[in-house]
């Protein structure tokens, strides 16, 4: 079986082709973190990581303490039969004190995390603000909205939390060997020997993982988001009534890959069984060789001729020892997760570099439109085949899109609609969720309720009975119960609200006859005062404007020149 | 047609008891071996320190312990490690069980057949997936460690009383803070969450209305504000997770400090009822016990995370399984169809608004009809309306072949091809759905599409491909070819010209007609040039 790879020979639809994502995922190769995206959030959150791990530290001190003095109390009450006011009071006081800083380590941990989101998003908000339309819509909207929600969570948890949590492997249990040592250093270098041996074993069986990961990932790879995928595809494949068919199929794979990810999951389950497994032979090697030590019967250094309070000591901190490592093995996904995020995250911080849309219009026509005067009023259709860049020329026009640079005329064309802000008519205009009245006055400063009345009422909004309620109307999030057409009236109606410049893209495409003359009629009408600039295939339009703007695909200038 | 399952089977035992008994089993062993295993080397230590100072040294029956503390440490390993594995495997059984019936569920829902499939989008996507994890692991993340947690500390407290019963005051104590802290902030941590949800879901609705209308706000400088409002709503779900991780911080205290307590506690208490020397080790023991429990405490807070998704997305997915089901399409191969009427059929727009005055039409087998009209005027309902997609039996009459249709059975004699069908990720010859038709079959449909050629060069039938390895064109044309293969007799085609150029969409159209040539066929289009042997049916908004 083969994959196809993407081939997008349609050229009028917008690309709904999820490139760095899917390339990202597919890549089967260990992630480099060095991300653009990571590293911002390592410089983001550089002082709280510091702090967290401040206070981390400060807990396992005083978890020792704790530790140390209740040694002690036991050790004195068994041994010397003496109740030991100060070793029990250090024990409350260290298990008090650790308790509090360890609470606050937490909550400190959980604020630079939600800081450290809230600065990302903030980034990936001013980055979004300035992203071409072209390149937003190279994503499709759900994976774009579905990235800023679960990446940004993602990543604080691999800078914050997890890094934390690789340092305190390095830092705890070289503290609480030391701490041994205080005691008996050959008991702590015991400790120490087990750590070369644990990352022996990690080596061995991260290999055996990643390789049956990897047979995995090759034999089963397509078997694994097949449920989600089911989910996605729910309706299309009720309308081609396969529905037996494909809970049958989707049972046995997921069957399959139950049985394929076990295979994984046993090895990998063996890594926090190799910590489990020396953490319990320490403790049992430490008990019974501190025992032997105290019995005389044998002679073993740094085992031999200890106090109570001291075995018990390196009893309860032997256990201590292995913690760090444990909790390391837990945090594998937050690892796995937010390299991950990383990666995508870049997509949106990469620079515009590929940003301008198919530059292979060539404008014809455009003697008659001198960047520096343009008129005052008048209509200028701006027309050609489709794909030949009508609306990207519009959208330059407008300052939506930055300037070709192969065009450097219509730089200058820009500044004065842009400087004066202008009307953006189309079928795509934001409507926001409230009444008719508000989607007609919204951004437009508060006009008189009479003044919308008067411009809801000569579109046709007032009486459309497919819109009842007049200037009351609800209308829904995004405008979703509206029709094209009366989209269109709400933009037109807008457009008569103000005396700016207008900029009209395919006003009269896909609307019924009727709007589609209310449409042009207004605009020609608005023309008599203002500048108004159409991107159109509409003839009527075409024929009604003041100049035309021809543009021609860039292949058929190649062919003719 | 029959339906796999139907709504009920997810009340159904869907879950293997033997390797769940089993997983606890090994789960309690491991954390009954932990305990002993500190608290036995605890009491060892102290007996033989207590030995090793007189004479008994000699006479010290080393091995019997010795052998206990290495028994313990083999038994909490294995145990620890025979849980992972065997309850991993029983989640996984589960998974799939649940999964395929959840899909069951799903697909009798009316939202499935409804406008606009909310979960064919990413984020409402993974959010739904994540609902399906959390119910999936919560016996492992949830129960098994809650059960472990709350049986130790059982047989700790009962042992415990029975012992010091003095030392039962700083247990109660700290026990009751837990689960007085926990009692009262359940309800708060749940509605946080549900908060987060809810906010972050509409900020993802915001940002979605404004990608829709990213040109228009650019063009009136209103895009970044239109993405800040959005983005407070980010924010403001990320406050409530905040305000929910200092809450589990609290708890976390305080479950990490009653285990220590109960030490401190029980050696106190034992002291203070006059046990002195060999009379404290038994009271060692316990204390190390109750140490060794602490380790398990820790992981207090994970426990009712995972709770209270639990629930969440209990809640949720039945948001989608809860409405009742459709009924079963008939069974057997539908009649073959000559006319169909459309009487008083309402003209209506997705969510159900009147859009214009009942429809009233004949449908002919042998004369396709095109359905035209702006965008908004009820093209594609009217189509979900015929296919039985969209029910309401009390408005309108289908009478087929002189015979009364009811929805079931027009959703069994029709093939309706979606405007925004999806692509499966699977074999090309999956994609198709005629898992009855040949080879020759396939790639004549493959053909009549003009997808031969890019099939063929992708490696044939059994080509892999999903959403993503198709542009949009492609992937209507693949579209087109399920419809070309189907036997319904009744096609219903939205808007099949979609993303396709003109010379390429009329071709493929007029090989569409003729193959179905037969059949009763009514497409949609906003082009107003269609077909010249077709009948016409404006819907005017």
């Amino acid at each position: 079986m083969q994959t196809i790879a993407g081939d997008n020979s349609d050229r009028d639809a917008p690309r709904q082709l999820i490139e760095p994502a899917q390339s990202a995922k597919a890549e089967p190769t260990s992630p480099s973190p060095h991300t653009t995206a990571y590293k911002l959030a390592r410089r983001l959150g550089a002082q709280a990581l510091r702090m967290t791990l401040f206070l981390q530290s400060l807990r396992m001190v005083c978890r020792l303490g704790f530790a140390a003095a209740l040694a002690v109390f036991a050790g004195e009450m068994i041994e010397s039969g003496v109740f030991s006011w100060p070793a029990f009071a250090g024990a409350l006081a260290g298990l008090i004190l650790s308790s509090g800083t360890g609470y606050y380590a937490d909550t400190q941990t959980a604020r630079a995390e939600a800081t450290l989101i809230g600065a990302l998003r903030q980034r990936l908000e001013t980055s979004l603000a300035a992203m071409p339309a072209a390149r937003l819509a190279t994503r499709p909207a759900g994976a774009l909205i579905a990235g800023l929600q679960r990446h940004p969570p993602a990543l604080a948890g691999l800078t914050i939390s997890h890094a934390a949590t690789q340092i305190m492997l390095a830092l705890a249990p070289l503290a609480a060997a030391a701490a041994i040592a205080v005691v008996s250093w050959q008991a702590a270098i015991t400790l120490l020997l087990a750590i070369p041996v644990m990352i022996g074993f990690f080596i061995l069986l991260g290999s055996v993982v990643r390789d049956r990961a990897r047979a995995q990932e090759v034999a089963f790879g397509r078997l694994a988001a097949q449920f989600a995928d089911r989910i996605r595809a729910l309706p299309t494949i009720l309308a081609n009534h396969a529905l037996t068919h494909e809970h049958d199929k989707i049972e046995r794979r997921m069957a399959d890959y139950a049985n394929s990810t076990m295979g994984v999951l046993k090895p990998a389950f063996l890594n926090a069984g190799i910590i489990d497994f020396f953490a319990a032979l320490s403790i049992a090697v430490l008990a019974v060789f501190l025992g032997l030590g105290h019995l005389g019967l044998v002679h073993i250094p740094g085992f031999t001729g200890l106090m109570l309070w001291q075995s018990l000591f390196i009893l309860i901190i032997a256990a201590d020892f292995f913690t760090p490592f444990r909790r390391y093995a837990e945090q594998y996904h937050l690892k796995a997760e937010g390299e991950a995020a990383a990666k995508e995250l870049d997509w949106y911080f990469a620079a515009a570099d590929t940003a301008n849309g198919p530059a292979r219009f060539v404008p014809a026509g455009l003697d008659n439109f001198d960047p520096a005067s343009l008129p005052r009023n008048g209509l200028i259709a701006i027309s050609g085949p489709s794909g030949a860049g009508k609306s990207t020329m519009l959208r330059i026009l407008g300052g939506i899109d930055a300037p070709l640079p192969t065009l450097p005329a219509l730089t200058q064309i820009r500044h004065p609609i842009v400087r004066t802000g202008y009307d953006w008519i189309s079928t795509g205009i934001y409507v926001p969720a409230g009444t008719l009245a508000d989607a007609i006055g919204w951004r437009l400063g508060n006009p008189s309720p009479v003044a919308i009345c008067a411009v809801a009422e000569r579109v046709g909004l007032l009486n459309d009975n497919l819109l009842p309620g007049g200037l009351a109307a609800r209308i829904s999030d995004g405008g979703d119960n509206l029709s094209g057409g009366q989209r269109m009236r709400i933009g037109i109606a807008r457009m008569l609200l103000s005396d700016r410049v207008v900029l009209a893209d395919e006003p009269t495409a896909k609307l019924d006859p009727a709007t589609a003359r209310l449409v042009r009629d207004a605009l020609e009408e608005a023309a008599k005062q203002r500048l108004v600039i159409v991107a159109t295939h509409d003839d009527a339009l075409i024929k009604a404007a003041d100049r035309n703007v021809i543009l021609r695909l860039a292949t058929q200038d190649r062919a003719a020149a | 047609m029959t339906q796999p399952n139907n709504a009920q089977s997810e009340n159904a035992p869907t879950s293997a008891r033997a390797p769940w008994r089993l997983a606890i089993l090994l789960a309690v062993a491991a954390a009954a071996s932990g305990i002993l295993l500190t608290g036995i080397s605890a009491w060892f230590l102290g007996a033989v320190a207590l030995a090793g100072l007189g004479p008994a040294a000699l006479s010290f029956n080393f091995h019997m312990p010795a052998a206990f503390v290495r028994l313990f440490a083999l038994t909490k390993t294995l145990g620890k490690y025979g849980e992972r594995v065997v309850g991993h495997r029983a989640a996984l059984l589960d998974q799939v069980k649940r999964r395929a019936a959840l899909l069951a569920a799903m697909a009798q829902a009316p939202s499935t057949r409804a406008a606009g499939w909310q979960l064919g989008h990413q984020d409402r996507l993974s959010d739904y997936i994540d609902d399906v994890e959390d119910v999936d692991y919560a016996r492992l993340r949830v129960a098994i460690p809650a059960l472990v947690l709350i049986a130790g500390t059982g047989v700790l407290t009962v042992v415990t009383a029975w012992l010091t019963p003095l030392a039962l005051l700083p247990i109660v104590v700290a026990v009751g803070a837990v689960l007085l802290t926990l009692r009262l902030s359940m309800r708060d941590l749940a509605a946080r969450g549900a908060t987060a949800r809810s906010t972050q879901r509409n900020g993802g609705r915001l940002l979605g209305a404004a990608l829709a209308s990213a040109v228009p706000l650019k063009a009136g400088d209103d895009w970044s504000t239109a993405l800040g409002t959005a983005f407070v709503q980010f924010e403001r779900a990320e406050s409530e997770r905040l305000a929910q991780r200092k809450t589990f911080a609290v708890l976390d205290m305080l479950a990490g400090l009653a285990g220590p307590l109960a030490a401190i506690g029980v050696l106190v208490a034992a002291w203070h009822t006059g046990e002195r020397g060999t009379g404290l080790l038994i009271a060692a023991f316990l204390a190390f016990a109750w140490l060794a429990l602490a380790e398990a405490a820790q992981g207090m807070s994970r426990i009712v995370v995972g709770h209270i998704r639990e629930k969440a997305a209990r809640d949720g997915l039945s948001t989608w399984t809860a409405t009742p089901a459709h009924d079963a399409e008939p069974t057997g191969s539908p009649l073959a169809l000559q006319t169909l009427m459309l009487t008083q059929v309402p003209h209506q727009s997705p969510d159900g608004r009147k859009l214009g005055e009942p429809l009233t039409l004949a449908l002919h087998a042998g004369k396709a009809t095109v359905l035209t009209g702006a965008s908004g005027t009820g093209k594609t309902t009217l189509l979900k309306q015929i296919a039985g997609w969209i029910v309401d039996e009390h408005h309108g009459r289908y009478t087929g072949n002189g015979v009364v249709l009811l929805g079931p059975c027009r959703r069994a004699a029709s093939h309706l091809c979606l405007h925004d069908a999806a692509i499966l990720s699977d074999t090309v010859r999956e994609n198709l759905f005629a898992p009855e038709a040949s080879d020759a079959q396939c790639w004549d449909a493959l053909a009549a599409v003009e997808m031969q050629e890019r099939i063929a060069t992708a490696g044939g039938l059994d080509a892999w491909i999903s959403q993503d390895t198709l542009s949009l064109g492609e992937a209507q044309r693949l579209n087109l070819a399920r419809a070309w293969l189907s036997t319904a007799p009744l096609l219903l085609l939205d808007e099949p010209t979609e993303h396709l150029d003109g010379a390429q969409a009329s071709r493929i159209l007029a090989r569409l007609l003729s193959q179905m040539a037969d059949r009763i066929v009514i497409y949609s289009s906003h082009h107003a040039d269609a077909a010249d042997d077709t009948a016409r049916i404006a819907l005017g908004a």
